[in-house]
This record gives structure tokens, sequence and C-alpha cells, in this order.
């Protein structure tokens, strides 16, 4: 995007007059004004919508006994029907709101599964049910490619992690089969597939960002949670199998340059690609010539370390500050985990707390100058 | 596709998928048999539909000394079917099937856990192929939903109540049971 700085460079190089430069300026400045009351309503309404949700989630958690189960259905099932159709209004019929119409059809997906957990509680069917979730998920999949929805791509990539978390907790043999923190990275790494699959198709493309995001995050959440001591680390044959299979897809959407070149963030998809290879090649020799536990600990936090370096090269490379404060984010909470882990035991507690908050401001310092830098580098002024 | 068109499919997706559900249930409760189960509720809470007690009924555990099986190989998550008698309306298990039986009052379970039993020898070796001595069963009952605070309340009762907690379950033909309400001393719990 252009800035005033080129304003002035094309007014100073004689390229347009003083008239044409104010004229310009007023309708960027417009064009910025517009841009984040746009931003704002989308974050107002999604955010609305979202509080909405989870307050009909908790009405029918408190199973309110004044009201006959009919009615209650009847009451659930209409106002989800009812929400659908006014955002489906809003969006497309009117499309006068079609930020508030977006908003709605997401509070419509969040009712959907408040009505399902509604009628399982009436019926009183088995708690901590996998296969809800997984309805939940398959009824409002189709949203995200019918009406090009983002928000609900986002919140199916959240359904999707919970699913893998209460299906692990209900299925007490796949914990022999891999551990929870392998399930999460390669859920992690399959989304964000799914958002690389996305980006090779025009059509789809909305659906790129909210998966990759949500892919990422629980990537590094499950690595990061390697970084730990986590006790014996005994992987079936089976993970450095699917990880293998996650990272040959990867190549074969990556190495051909058609396709390379329709992704928006090649180098983070690469990193993602590298770290699914990875751990193909660790799981694979952990099984064969198993390590002690601080071995995998010092390795984890090595590959941890390295994917936020190359996530950081990405997001700079691709001017994506998301991904650089995701990147700065987890690397803040590394620092963190490992200065407890290493100075608890070493330092009086006050001295400890003295020194850690300490280090703790430097960093958060530096962090946010850098931030700034590259916000306003890749924004063109705007802060 | 038209949006127009969507917005339909979807209405119509959802509206199936709910009474999908809701006839599936309605279906056993007009249809079924009335039985009582004798059981011992806990009392969590669900992060989407609130508290409810869990249900551990007496057939729960089916011991394989006292319950004849069809066939006593079994495996997890193996799909069995429970025939029941009713004595004085409280089912009592009367044989254990790997197919649904003809003309019989059955309950559809699946094995969740497996206990065996062995025999050692002198040097505390096991002297024979262990085999299955109990099966945990869970047929899909085992949650009751109440309003919020009730879980804790009912456990109380139950814990100063001198009969203990009984559920009313309706089995309809193909084995499928729905939890109805719960019965506090031979009282039936008003929600």
């Amino acid at each position: 995007m252009f800035d005033e700085d080129f304003i002035l460079k094309w007014l100073d190089e004689g390229t347009i007059d003083h008239a044409q430069a104010e004229k310009m300026k007023e309708d960027l400045a417009e064009y910025k004004r517009e841009r984040r009351s746009k931003k704002q309503i989308v974050a107002f309404s999604t955010i609305g919508a979202i509080l909405i949700g989870i307050g009909a989630i908790l009405f029918v958690a408190s199973n309110w006994e004044k009201i006959g189960n009919t009615v209650k259905v009847l009451l659930l099932v209409g106002t989800t029907v009812g929400v659908h159709y006014a955002g489906y209004r809003l969006k497309y019929e009117q499309q006068k709101y079609p930020r508030l119409g977006s908003a709605l059809v997401l509070l419509s997906a969040l009712l959907f599964g408040a009505s399902l957990f509604l009628i399982a509680q009436i019926y009183n069917i088995n708690a901590n049910n996998s296969t809800l979730v997984l309805i939940w998920i398959l009824g409002v999949f189709p949203l995200i490619y019918g009406y090009r929805s983002a928000s609900i791509a986002g919140l199916c990539s959240l359904l999707f992690y919970l699913w893998v978390s209460l299906l692990y907790r209900e299925s007490p043999d796949l914990d022999k089969l891999i551990s929870i923190w392998d399930l999460y990275l390669i859920s992690g790494i399959s989304i964000y597939f799914l958002g690389v699959l996305n980006g090779l198709t025009e059509k789809v493309k909305h659906a790129e960002t909210p998966f990759k995001f949500m892919g990422l995050q629980a990537a590094l959440f499950a690595l990061f949670a390697h970084t730990f001591k986590l006790g014996e680390y005994q992987p079936d044959k089976i993970v450095p199998v699917i990880y293998a299979i996650l990272g040959i897809l990867f190549l074969a959407v990556l190495l051909p340059k058609p396709l390379r070149e329709r992704l928006i963030g090649f180098q983070a998809d690469a990193s993602m690609s590298i770290v699914a290879l990875l751990m193909a090649g660790i799981t694979l020799t952990t099984i064969y010539i198993p390590a002690s536990e601080e071995t995998y600990m010092v390795l984890f936090n090595v590959i941890f370390l390295g994917l936020l370096t190359l996530l950081l090269y990405a997001g700079y490379s691709t001017e994506n500050i998301g991904i650089i404060n995701t990147a700065m984010f987890w690397f803040v909470l590394l620092i963190f985990a490992r200065y407890f882990d290493f100075f608890w035991e070493l330092l009086p507690r006050s001295l400890f707390f003295m020194l850690g908050g300490l280090v703790l401001l430097v960093i958060s310092v530096v962090l946010e100058r850098k931030r700034r830098e590259l916000k306003v580098q890749f924004s063109g002024g705007e802060q | 596709m038209k949006q127009k068109q969507i917005f339909y499919l979807t209405i119509v997706f959802w509206l199936l998928i709910f009474s999908g559900f809701i006839l599936f249930k309605e279906y056993t409760l007009r249809t079924g048999t009335e039985i009582l189960l004798k059981t011992e509720p806990i009392d969590p809470r669900d992060l989407f539909r609130g508290d409810y007690v869990t249900l551990n009924y007496e057939i729960s555990t089916l011991d394989l000394d006292e319950i004849p099986a069809e066939d006593p190989y079994f495996d997890y998550n193996d799909r069995i079917y429970l025939a029941l008698t009713l004595e004085d309306g409280y089912g009592v298990p009367k044989k254990i099937y790997r197919n649904p039986p003809d003309d019989e009052l059955f309950l559809k379970g699946t094995v969740k856990q497996l206990i065996y039993d062995w025999e050692e020898d002198e040097d505390s070796l096991i002297a024979e192929e262990p085999r299955v001595k109990e099966l945990r069963v869970e047929y899909g009952i085992e949650s009751y939903f109440v309003p919020e605070g009730r879980g804790i309340e009912i456990e109380r009762q139950q814990w100063t109540g001198g009969e203990g907690v009984d559920v009313k379950v309706v089995v309809d033909k193909y084995g499928n049971a729905v939890a109805e309400s719960l019965l506090i001393d031979g009282q039936e719990l008003e929600i």
C-alpha cells in the first residue's frame, strides 16, 4: 500500500502538483479511517456473537428447570434457525449490514452446538461425548465454503482440537498409540496443511488464514509442551508414518513452482513442512534408539527455537505482522519457562523474582520497540 | 450454488440432525419397556451440559461366573446384548449374547474393560491361559443431567437414604435405552 512518503516523493519529483498531493492525502486519510472502522465493526460484532454463543451454552449447562423440555428445544432450535436467517438476510439479501450478517451466521453456528448439547442433556446422553462435537463440526463445516466464512473456519479448527482432546480422554487405548502432545502437533500441522490447500484455489482462499493461524498456534503449543521434561517418550510405529505422510504432502505442494507461487506465506509453510519431516525422523529414531529425558528436552528446545527463528524470518519476508507477533509471543513464553526451570532452585526467591521481573521488563521493551518498527514498516506509518 | 440454496440446505441439514436425535430417543421412550436398575451415583460436572450424576449400575459389571455368556471370548469395545428378566420391576441379568436375542428384553452395551482371572502355581507363575472373569460394560445411560447444584444434593441423599438410588430406564426392542428418571428411596426425583 502506498503512503504519505510516496505522495511527498512524487511532489518533490514534480510528478504531481500541490493540489493533487492534498487530494491524495485526503483520500488516503479517508481510506484509512474507513478501513479502521470496518475492522472495528468486524471485531465488535464477532466478539458480541461469541459472547452470546457462550452465554447460550452456559444457559444450557445451568439446566434451567422452570421450562418444559419441548419448549426448551423449540426455543433454542427456533433461535438458531432465526439467527441464521437474520444473518443470511443481512449479508446476502439486504446487503446493508454484511459484517453484522457474518457475525450472526457465526452466532447461529454456536447456537447449533448449544442446541445439540441441550438435546443430549434432555435425553441424558453420556457426558463428554466426542461424537457430539464431531456432529457440531460436521453441521457447521459446509458453511465455511457455502458462505465463504473465515470466522466459521476458525470455529471449526477450535472444535477440532476440542474433539481431539475429548476423543483422547474417552479412548484409554489411544495413549498407548500416541502421546497427547504428538496428537496435538499432528492436528496442528494437519489444520495448517488444510489452510495451505485452501490457499491454492482462489474460490476458497478466504479459509487459508484462519486455518493456518489456528494450525500454527496448536503446533507451537504442542511443540512448546515437548520442550519440558515429559517423562518417557515412546511413540508407536504409526506416529513417524503420520508425520512422514504430512511432510511428503507438504513437499508435494511446496516443491512445484506453479503451486508454490499461489501461496501467500511460502516461508512459514516451509517451516511447518520441516517440523513434520523432523518429527518423522525423531519419532522413528526414538522407536529403535530411545534417548534420555534430558536429550529430548534439549532437542525439542532447539527445534522450538529454530522454528520461532524461521517464523520470524517468514513474517519479516512476507511482511506478515501476525506471524511476527505469534513468534514473539511464544519466544517470551519459552524464555519464561526456561527461566523458571533453570533458576528456581539456584537463587534465593526474592532475588529470583527481582531478576526475573527485570529480565522480562527489558525483553518486553526490546520486543515492543521491534514490533513497532516492523508494524510501521509494514503498514506505511499506521500504528 | 446460490446463497439462497445454501441457506435452505443448511436449515434442512440442521433440522434433520436435531430431529434425528430427538426421534431416535423418542422412539425408545414411546415404544420401550420400563425397567428399574440399581445404581450408585456420583456428581461430576460437564463443561457444556452442567451438573450430572454418573450412574454406575449393578449391571455395569458382569460376573461371567454368575451370568452365562453365549460366547466366553470378549475383546475391548465388543458389542454385547444383555438379556434381562423383570423381578418386581427391576431388570435382572439373565444371559449375555453376541447377537440380539429373539423375543427377550435386552440391553445393548459395549465392553469397556476386561477383568481376568488366572491361576498361579507354587512358583507364582501363571499356570493356565488367563480367562475373562468380569466385564465392565457401558450402555449409554451412565449420565443423568440435573439442574445446577442438584448433583451434590442427590449424592448426599444417596448416602443418607437407606434404599439408595434407582434409575427408571426405558428399553426399546433393539436394546437402545434412555434413562428416564431417578428414584431416591423409591420416590421419583422432582426436577
